[in-house]
C-alpha cells in the first residue's frame, strides 16, 4: 500500500491563487485542502491537522494573522510548519520574525511566486 | 546803535530785520540785504514774498498784539529766485515808556533740515510700503500677543483687528499656543521658527511657515516682535501629490503582484494540461489568465484616472446600453464566483449628458467591488448583485446592490477614501476614490447603504443634464 499523502492547506483569498498553488502540490504528490481565510483555514485546521500550511497574510479582516498566532499558540499545532505567501514587501517578514509573542513563520516566499522554489521548500518543511 | 552791538547785528547768520507797526522794514542786516536786497522803505511781505498786501498769518503782527515772542515757518524767496525755508522768530522792541516800538524779526534758514525732513518722510514711506506690499504676512505684536501692526496681506487674508491678540486671529483659538515663536523670541531675544496652520477669515486652512524677529528700543529692551509668515500651502499639496503617488506605486505593486501570480496559475494550467492532454484543466487555465488580465486592465485604468485629472468628454449617453453592457462585462467573472447579475434596467431612461468611459469605469468599479463583497461572504448559501436603473425627469438613477459582507461604519465612512481598502491583497484602494471623483465631475454623488453581513446598496445619482448644474461642467474628478 502506497504511503498515504502529505495534505498541504492552501489559505488564500484570491481564488485562482488557490487553484494554482492545490493544482501544483496535486502534481508534485501531495493532498491539498483549501481555504478562503483565517476563520474557514481553522475550521479545516480542526477537521484534519495538514502537514503543512501556505498562508497569505494580507486577508480581509486580518484574519491570516489571526490565524497564524492561533495556529502558533497552540500546543497542538505549533509544530505545523507555516510558509507565509504575500505580495506585501520584504519587511513584512523581518515585522513577523520579530513579534516575541509568536515564533517566526518556516518559511516566507514573496508573491509572484516561483514555482520550483516553492515546491523545494515544501518538500524539505512537509 | 552801540558800534560792538551793531557789528553783532550785522554779522548773525540769519536774516534780520527790524519793521515797524506797518510791517515795514526800518533795518536789516547784512546777509538780509544781500539775498533780498535794500529794505529800507518797503513792506516785509513785498521784500520776502513778493506778495501785494500781508500774510494771514503774521508772527510780528501778533508781536506787536500781545507784546510776546512768536514764531512761524515760512517759505521765502531770495532776489536770484531762491526758494529758502526759513523758521521766523519775533521779539517786541519796547521804548522807555515801555510801549512796543517796532518787533525784530529773525528768520533762520531751515531749507537743509527741511530737506532732510522731506528724505526721511518719504524714506518713511517707502519703507512702509515695503512692509505693506511684501508678499508674506507681516504682524507686529507686543508682549501681550496683541497684533499692533500689521500689513496689507496680512489684513486682507486675516481682518484688520489690531488690538486682538495674535491666537485669536490665527488659529481662532482662546488660549496662547504651545511652543509660541513670538514668545520665544520675546524671551530669548533670539530669531525663531515654526510651521503652523492658520485658518484665513474665508475659513481655508493655511500651511505657513513662520520667522520671528525682535524689535528692541533704543536701551536694547524687546519693545515688539514682528512675526512673517510665508504661505506654503501649495508646497505641502504638492508634497502630499508625491506621498499619494508613493502610496499609489505601493498600493499597485503589490495589487499587481497578486495579478501575476494569479496569471502565473492560469500559464502553469494551460502548459500542464496540454501536456497532460487535459481538457477541463487548459479551459480552467485559459479562463484565469483572461480574468487577471481583465483585472490587469481595469487597475491600469483605474491608475490613469487617477494620475490624469481630466475634464469629462461630454457627449449623450444612452444609459440603458450603458448598464447592459457592464453588466455584459461583468456577468463572467460573477457566475465564476458563483454570484448571481439581476438586471433591473428601465429601458426607457433614454440619454444622459455624460463622459461614457468615465461613467463605465464607475459602475465596474461599484459592480466588481459588489461581486467580490459576494464572494468573500462565507455564510450565505447564494449570492446576488442586481443593477437597476431610473431615468428621472432631471437625472439618471443607478443603483448596485448586493447581499454580500456589508461594511461596518468605519468602512463605510472610509469607503471613498484614496488607498482605503477591505479587500486584502486584491484591492488597490483606488476604485471607490476614482468612482466618486467621476461622480462628482459629473455633479452627481454615490449614496452608500450598507449593513455588516446583510449587505450594500450604492446610489449613484447624475443631472441628465450638465446645465441645469452650478458650473457647467467645470469641475475635475
Amino acid at each position: 500500500m502506497a504511503a498515504e499523502k502529505k495534505t498541504i492547506l492552501v489559505v488564500d483569498d484570491e481564488p485562482d491563487v488557490r487553484t494554482f498553488l492545490s493544482t501544483l502540490f496535486e502534481d508534485s504528490g501531495y493532498a491539498t485542502v483549501r481555504a478562503q481565510d483565517g476563520n474557514e483555514a481553522l475550521s479545516r485546521v480542526k477537521e484534519k491537522a495538514p502537514d503543512l500550511v501556505t498562508l497569505d497574510i494580507t486577508m480581509p479582516n486580518k484574519s491570516g494573522v489571526k490565524f497564524y498566532r492561533e495556529m502558533k499558540e497552540s500546543a497542538e499545532w505549533r509544530k505545523v510548519p507555516i510558509i507565509i505567501v504575500t505580495g506585501v514587501s520584504g519587511e513584512f517578514k523581518t515585522f513577523i520574525s520579530t513579534r516575541k509573542q509568536v515564533p517566526p513563520p518556516e518559511g516566507y516566499l514573496p508573491k509572484p511566486i516561483d514555482r520550483n522554489e516553492i515546491l523545494k521548500l515544501v518538500k524539505k518543511l512537509a | 546803535m552801540d558800534l560792538p552791538y551793531h557789528r553783532y547785528f550785522e554779522e548773525m547768520p540769519c536774516y534780520v530785520t527790524v519793521q515797524d507797526r506797518g510791517f515795514r522794514v526800518v533795518d536789516a542786516n547784512r546777509r538780509f540785504r544781500e539775498d533780498f536786497g535794500k529794505p529800507e522803505g518797503r513792506f516785509c511781505y513785498q521784500v520776502y514774498k513778493r506778495r501785494p498786501e500781508r500774510c494771514e498769518i503774521c508772527p510780528v503782527d501778533q508781536t506787536f498784539q500781545d507784546g510776546q515772542c512768536h514764531r512761524n515757518e515760512e517759505q521765502v524767496r531770495t532776489l536770484d529766485g531762491r526758494e529758502v525755508s526759513v523758521m521766523v522768530y519775533t521779539s517786541p522792541i519796547h521804548d522807555d515808556t515801555g510801549a512796543i516800538t517796532s518787533v525784530l524779526e529773525i528768520s533762520a534758514d531751515i531749507t537743509e533740515v527741511k530737506r532732510l525732513q522731506r528724505q526721511l518722510t518719504e524714506s518713511q514711506a517707502r519703507y512702509r510700503l515695503l512692509f505693506e506690499e511684501v508678499p508674506c504676512y507681516i504682524s507686529i505684536q507686543d508682549p501681550e500677543l496683541r497684533i499692533v501692526d500689521a500689513n496689507r496681506s496680512f489684513k486682507e487674508n486675516f481682518g484688520d483687528f489690531l488690538g486682538c491678540k495674535c491666537y485669536e486671529i490665527y488659529k481662532h483659538r482662546d488660549g496662547e499656543c504651545v511652543n509660541c515663536a513670538v514668545r520665544q523670541t520675546f524671551k530669548d531675544g533670539r530669531i525663531h521658527h515654526n510651521e503652523e496652520v492658520v485658518t484665513s477669515i474665508k475659513g481655508e486652512q493655511l500651511n505657513t511657515l513662520i520667522f520671528t524677529a525682535p524689535i528692541r528700543r533704543a536701551d536694547g529692551q524687546i519693545q515688539y516682535v514682528m512675526e512673517m509668515s510665508t504661505n506654503i500651502t501649495p508646497i505641502r499639496e504638492l508634497q502630499s501629490q508625491l506621498e499619494s503617488i508613493g502610496l499609489l506605486i505601493s498600493s499597485v505593486s503589490h495589487n499587481i503582484k497578486g495579478l501575476l501570480t494569479g496569471l502565473d496559475g492560469g500559464m502553469y494550467l494551460v502548459n500542464t494540461g496540454l501536456q497532460k492532454n487535459n481538457q477541463q484543466r487548459i479551459t480552467q487555465g485559459w479562463e484565469m489568465v483572461q480574468r487577471n488580465i481583465e483585472r490587469i486592465r481595469g487597475t491600469v485604468m483605474n491608475i490613469l484616472y487617477y494620475a490624469k485629472k481630466r475634464e469629462p468628454s461630454w457627449e449623450a449617453v444612452a444609459a440603458p446600453a450603458l448598464v447592459e453592457e457592464v453588466c455584459g462585462l461583468i456577468e463572467p467573472k460573477a457566475r465564476g464566483y458563483g454570484v448571481a447579475l439581476r438586471r433591473d434596467i428601465d429601458g426607457g431612461a433614454g440619454e444622459f449628458e455624460a463622459d461614457a468611459k468615465a461613467m463605465r469605469a464607475l459602475l465596474i468599479n461599484l459592480v466588481e467591488n459588489s461581486v467580490d463583497a459576494c464572494r468573500v461572504d462565507t455564510k450565505k448559501p447564494s449570492h446576488a448583485v442586481t443593477v437597476g436603473l431610473k431615468g428621472l425627469p432631471d437625472q439618471m438613477v443607478f443603483e448596485i446592490a448586493d447581499d454580500g459582507i456589508g461594511m461596518d461604519r468605519r468602512t463605510r465612512e472610509k469607503a471613498f477614501t484614496l488607498f482605503f481598502s477591505s479587500k486584502g491583497s486584491e484591492g488597490t484602494g483606488l476604485g471607490l476614490f476614482i468612482a466618486n471623483g467621476i461622480a462628482q465631475a459629473h455633479h452627481g454623488r454615490i449614496g452608500i447603504e450598507s449593513e455588516l453581513e446583510k449587505g450594500t446598496r450604492f446610489v449613484v445619482t447624475i443631472p441628465r443634464s450638465r446645465k441645469g448644474t452650478d458650473e457647467g461642467g467645470k469641475s475635475e474628478p
